[in-house]
């Protein structure tokens, strides 16, 4: 579960002085024509540093996002809600697993990443620094953060690296599941008991603006991305997405009868697009630099994940096998 | 065919089931390895989703529905034993828990196969494809870690020793075992036990671990009469937290 | 102990000091292997991505569930990445059959290899047919002889020994036996249709 956002700062295009401008050339040809680039081919150091760095923030997001969620595997209601959450959180590693394997492709390991998660240097999505209270906010999640992750990663799956699309496209066909999970999850509560009702809009409530915050900053304050659209690494603006999710989930949640805490929200009908309460992104910001209700849990319980598997993969190494670098 | 025989043996396996797939649930999204994180996960669903074939029969013979019944007893009345109760601790800890368990709910189904109540024989038939799988994965990780480094085996053979009492418990003979083998049901605990020994053997035999000697451990039973550890009413809470919110409504 | 609302994790033991990060060393996530799946009986062998593993038996495991516990499957295999050998990869129609240069390899008992091509660049490397050689280039070369690609643009090519495959036994074909059977993973079985619209309904003045 991957929103997009924060992950272009800084990008600074003098590198690119440096680049041979004919492998360049047919490296921006090869995309034009809408080739996709794989692992062996050429490509420009800046290309490559920011795949890595977006890749590896989508994996980390969907090994931290196994956490607020998979905290209610042991709660859940009912046989039908419990198995369905095992999947759906056992996806999100598996996600983990196979983007993590499309990082390593651009020549990252899986353990850098997994310590630069740890250390804090590399980020993963917001929103999973915030708690979740009660089985409706588990629900939430399900629902409505997969459908806004859903729409960023369709628009990703486009993009121009082979190895990252893969990902993507088993990725998207597996997350039609926990949508339809999740909605049907919302839909019981709604149409339940006057508690679960309640249980809901409270959730709504509270996780509202991390959900806005999920698709990153706002065009007008976000980097400068035009090259990294040109190389078809970023597929859409953050405002763009945001406003797609809107279009697609604000019917389905009014539907329900639920209000959405922000009077301002509303289509303009002659621009087709939505208007709403600027997002606070001093929060953001705040959030995603340590400053969050969850962030040090999340790395804790990671760190610890990782130290308590350590005898393990001591004892699993052997001469007999080898890194490689996957293949595709 | 009596009834009361089949559904003790009915519920002491789904129970099993419940409460170990339960267990083994906590780990997902904490697993030592990624690929590992993920298998795992997938037997939990397995155990949860058999033992939910299992309340389906049962609901059949009588019994309330599966939701009701397993997210609404007390401890006192779960005939799991004790072994899947027990909290996960480090992963060599459920890593032979899983094999000590695995290896003799794959052979219980097995003799099951043959059993004359027909909906439990074609359940049985069932899931012999997931049983090949969890034995398969136990049995590749024992030997693995089992010969690994000095830290995996002496880790693997804490585990195995302080678990082998508890595994004895799964054969806790039920009140109808005579009844059970007269009827063609199940051939019974003591030739579970049996077969379930010499499984184990084999698997170990290659390894460095040693198998304790069975004749000197007293087996920790009482699990199959509701007599539990402390740690199953704290575990069931948990579970059925939310489901008790409003046991009435849809969730 | 960390604070938590997660009920997993006020469970969790202490280890080592909060905050501090001891680095993993090198290699801590083992070695790599290739995985193939075929979706259906009498489909081609796809690649699907990789699993880290310490050995074949271990990555054969783990691909398991990795890689086949959504969508059909009717068999699995796993190689190690090393043991497979990689052509060049060509673009914008041009094929690699274009590109290889043609190689007899040397005298001596041919081995058997299995070949497999990208269709299309983005898209999964698919299994095209098993070949004698005594060098890998060679079988890919054989591949093209034989016409095992079909006369389709084939933009990377990959040859694997046969015998450094562990393949799935026909016992274990029973592995996927539940698989459709899994409706809890399945989108089509969370209709909330007919509850919404009775709710809808009933909502109306």
């Amino acid at each position: 579960m991957y929103g997009g956002g924060n992950t272009f700062e800084g990008i600074k295009n003098d590198g690119l002085a440096q680049e041979n401008p004919e492998k360049l050339a047919a490296f921006e040809a090869r995309i034009a024509r809408g080739e996709k680039i794989e692992p062996t081919d050429w490509m420009p150091q800046l290309y490559r540093k920011q795949l890595i760095r977006m890749i590896e923030q989508h994996a980390h997001s969907e090994i931290i996002g196994a956490l607020p969620e998979g905290t209610w595997i042991t709660r859940a209601p009912g046989f039908k809600r419990k198995m369905a959450l095992m999947a759906k959180v056992q996806d999100e590693v598996g996600h983990a697993q196979l983007l993590y394997s499309a990082a390593e492709t651009l020549g990252k390991s899986r353990e850098q990443m997994i310590d630069d998660l740890i250390t804090g240097k590399s980020k993963y999505s917001n929103i999973f620094n915030y708690p979740t209270f009660t089985w409706a906010d588990c629900c939430f999640i399900s629902w409505l953060v997969d459908a806004g992750a859903i729409v960023n990663q369709l628009a990703n799956a486009k993009g121009s690296y082979g190895p990252y699309c893969r990902a993507l496209d088993r990725i998207c066909a597996e997350e039609s599941f926990h949508l339809k999970y999740g909605h049907h999850c919302v839909i019981y509560l709604a149409t339940g008991t006057a508690k679960q009702r309640a249980m809901f809009q409270e959730a709504l409530n509270r996780w509202w603006p991390p959900l806005m915050h999920f698709f990153g900053p706002s065009d007008k304050i976000s980097a400068h991305t035009e090259i990294l659209m040109r190389w078809k690494v970023k597929m859409s603006s953050n405002d763009d997405i945001r406003n797609q999710f809107l279009d697609m989930y604000v019917p389905k949640i009014w539907e329900l009868g639920f209000t959405i805490p922000d009077a301002n929200l509303k289509k303009n009908e002659e621009t087709g697009k939505w208007e709403y309460t600027e997002p606070d992104w001093e929060e953001f910001k705040r959030v995603i630099n340590g400053d969050g209700p969850c962030n040090k849990e999340r790395l804790e319980v990671r760190r610890i994940a990782e130290e308590r598997g350590r005898w393990v993969r001591e004892a699993l190494k052997s001469p007999e096998s080898a890194y490689v670098m996957p293949l595709a | 065919m009596n009834n009361e025989a089949i559904k003790e043996l009915l519920y002491k396996m789904a129970d099993d089931l419940l409460i170990l797939g339960h267990r083994n649930s906590e780990w997902t999204g904490m697993g030592p390895l990624l690929e590992e994180d993920i298998a795992f996960s997938s037997m939990a669903q397995d155990k949860v989703g058999q033992s939910l074939a299992l309340y389906q029969l049962l609901h059949q013979l009588g019994e309330q529905d599966p939701d009701t019944v397993a997210f609404t007893r007390n401890a006192g009345q779960f005939h799991n034993a004790i072994i899947t109760e027990l909290p996960n601790a480090e992963y060599d800890f459920s890593l032979v828990r899983h094999f000590l368990f695995d290896t003799a709910d794959a052979l219980r189904w097995q003799m099951l196969t043959r059993c004359a109540y027909t909906p439990l024989a074609q359940l049985a038939a069932k899931v012999r494809g997931e049983l090949r799988y969890h034995t398969l994965h136990a049995n590749t990780w024992i030997k693995k870690l089992g010969s690994a480094t000095d830290e995996s085996v002496s880790r693997l053979q804490h585990s195995l020793d302080e678990l082998m009492p508890y595994a004895l418990g799964l054969f806790e003979p039920s009140p109808y075992e005579a009844d059970l083998i007269a009827d063609g049901l199940f051939q019974g605990e003591a030739v579970l036990q049996q077969r379930w020994l010499a499984a184990i053997e084999s698997v170990l035999a290659p390894t460095h671990l040693q198998l304790p000697d069975v004749v000197l451990i007293a087996p920790v039973v009482g699990g199959r009469q509701g007599q539990h550890s402390p740690h199953l009413q704290p575990l069931l809470d948990e579970m059925s937290e939310v489901f008790k919110i409003d046991p009435a409504a849809e969730w | 102990m960390v604070h938590s609302l997660d009920p997993r994790v006020g469970r969790l033991p202490t280890i080592g000091t909060p905050g501090m990060v001891v680095p993993k060393v090198p290699l801590d996530q083992l070695g790599t292997f290739e995985v193939f799946v075929q979706p259906k009986e009498g489909k081609p062998f796809q690649h699907e991505g990789i699993v880290h593993a310490p050995d074949l038996e271990l990555a054969y495991v783990l691909a398991k569930e990795t890689f086949t516990r959504r969508f059909t499957c009717t068999s699995l295999y796993v190689v190690e990445t090393r043991h497979v050998y990689v052509s060049p990869t060509t673009e914008g129609g041009v094929s690699v059959a274009a590109v290889l240069p043609a190689i007899t390899g040397p005298d001596g008992e041919p081995l058997s290899f299995e070949l497999f091509m990208l269709p299309k660049r983005g898209k999964q490397h698919v299994h095209i047919g098993t070949v004698m050689a005594t060098l890998p280039q060679e079988a890919m070369h054989r591949g093209f002889q034989q016409n095992l690609h079909g006369g389709k643009t084939v933009y990377n090519l990959w040859a694997v020994r046969t015998t450094d495959i562990r393949f799935t036994t026909p016992e274990e074909k029973e592995l996927w036996l539940t698989l459709p059977e899994k409706k809890f993973r399945d989108a089509a079985e969370y209709k909330g249709g007919d509850k919404l619209k009775a709710f809808l309904e009933k909502q109306r003045p």
